[in-house]
């Protein structure tokens, strides 16, 4: 269990305001942490990696205490049992990939570890590769294998993905839930994709100007779920095909394409790339035995 | 999407399926769910609730004809967008406007024109409740 019971006063572009958070995370899941940008989202990241100090309140890390301003406790960032992967993916350009993780591996005792993230993130074929040499997701890889080699109960992923394109960032999310099982890890990512949100969270807890507004699941939280319709994705839309007086929305659900009909105005108010509800009854669909 | 807003007036439940009757100005609408008033809260008599179905389930009746169909709406149509193969029409029901996708040729068959009462009809298990 991860209890995080702090507050903070932070910076924002309209004046000061307190970070205040008072959350239990159980172990084992993934928590995203959503909200419009400057709502505080990274700032608690950095509190509960020690990179910012809480101006009041306790990080309790299954029963070890990370933080505690009135018991003057206050773990070093590499004390803290965390590891950390961040947009830009900050790797040794001088050592190759093997390397980069060999240096940050405890060698000696986990003589296995580097071989075990090579082949968990698939790496093997880029392990004597330098990082300037690869491509944006092939980096981002070799950054979460990295962040993995201390051993850390804690994953802390601060929009990592955001840089890459939709296939890249299908692969990494694989990527993060295989690691986040093998490992027996409990993550916390920062997001703002719906499509990412969903596909990865246990739980999303939504911040704005630093107040816990909503924690929820995925599901409770993006779609409607005072509409009725019981067959209901979030899609991105990919085509706006006009025909006639419809248009043909394609839109991929998770790793599916589907086609949509709809008349013209809901058209009008679609764009490609955006997030969208798709929802039918469940009388409608019909299953055949495959 | 047709959305209409309207009350509920009756709750049937049979095991996870309810039937809910929705008074939409003056006429009865019905809608088949897969929830009860236990799983949701807004199964209520007297509740305020939007009805949703789309422009594709919705069928056209002209003049007398009898059919299963209890959800009907009498309305009358103030424009036609006609395509190669799909036409949309544009209905009027009191205050609340909706629309239909049928067929190029349903609408030369009907002889449909701006102007004519039809009865507008969508099947119960299209229906979709909104809050």
């Amino acid at each position: 269990m991860i209890e995080i019971k702090i507050s903070k006063l932070l910076q924002g572009a309209e004046g000061t305001f307190s970070l205040d958070i008072d959350e239990c995370i159980p172990p084992g899941q993934i928590i995203t942490l959503y909200g419009s940008s400057g709502a505080g989202k990274t700032s608690l990241l950095r509190i509960i990696a020690g990179l910012i100090n809480p101006d009041i309140g306790h990080i309790k890390v299954n029963e070890q205490t990370w933080f505690d301003k009135t018991q003057g406790i206050n773990l070093k960032p590499g004390k803290r049992s965390i590891g950390m992967v961040f947009q830009d993916y900050a790797l040794f350009p001088n050592m190759t990939v093997r390397k980069n993780l060999i240096y940050a591996c405890d060698t000696s005792r986990d003589p296995e570890l580097v071989d075990r993230l090579i082949e968990v993130v698939e790496l093997k074929q880029l392990e004597n590769r330098r990082p300037n040499t690869l491509s944006g997701g092939q980096q981002q890889r070799v950054a979460l294998a990295r962040a993995l080699a201390g051993r850390p109960k804690l994953l802390l992923l601060d929009e990592p993905l955001s840089a890459l394109d939709a296939e890249m960032r299908k692969k990494l999310q694989d990527y993060i839930l295989a690691v986040h099982r093998q490992f027996d890890l409990t993550t916390i990512l920062v997001s703002h994709d719906a499509g990412e949100i969903f596909k990865l969270s246990d739980r999303v807890i939504h911040l704005e100007d630093g107040k816990v507004v909503n924690n929820n699941t995925a599901v409770e939280m993006f779609s409607q779920r005072h509409l009725s319709g019981k067959f209901q994705f979030i899609g991105e839309v990919l085509e706006i095909a006009t025909e006639d007086v419809v248009s043909v929305i394609a839109v991929l659900i998770d790793n599916h394409l589907v086609k949509i009909i709809v008349d013209e105005q809901t058209a009008a108010g679609l764009s490609l790339g955006d997030r969208v509800l798709v929802a039918s009854k469940a009388f409608n669909p019909v299953i055949k035995k495959i | 999407m047709n959305n209409l807003p309207g009350t509920i007036s009756s709750i049937e439940t049979h095991g996870n399926l309810t039937l809910v009757k929705i008074d939409i100005s003056n006429i009865s609408f019905t809608s088949i769910v897969i929830e009860t008033p236990d799983t949701v809260d807004y199964l209520k008599i007297g509740r305020g609730i939007n009805v949703m179905f789309k422009e594709t389930e919705v069928i056209i009746g002209k003049g007398k004809a009898q059919i299963s169909l209890q959800n009907r709406i009498p309305t009358r149509i103030i424009a036609i967008k006609k395509g190669q193969l799909l036409s949309q029409i544009t209905l009027q029901y009191n205050d609340h406007s909706l629309s239909s996708i049928i067929t190029s040729n349903a609408v030369d068959q009907l002889e449909l024109t701006p102007g004519t009462e039809v009865i507008a009809m969508v099947k119960t298990n299209e229906v979709m409740l909104s809050e």
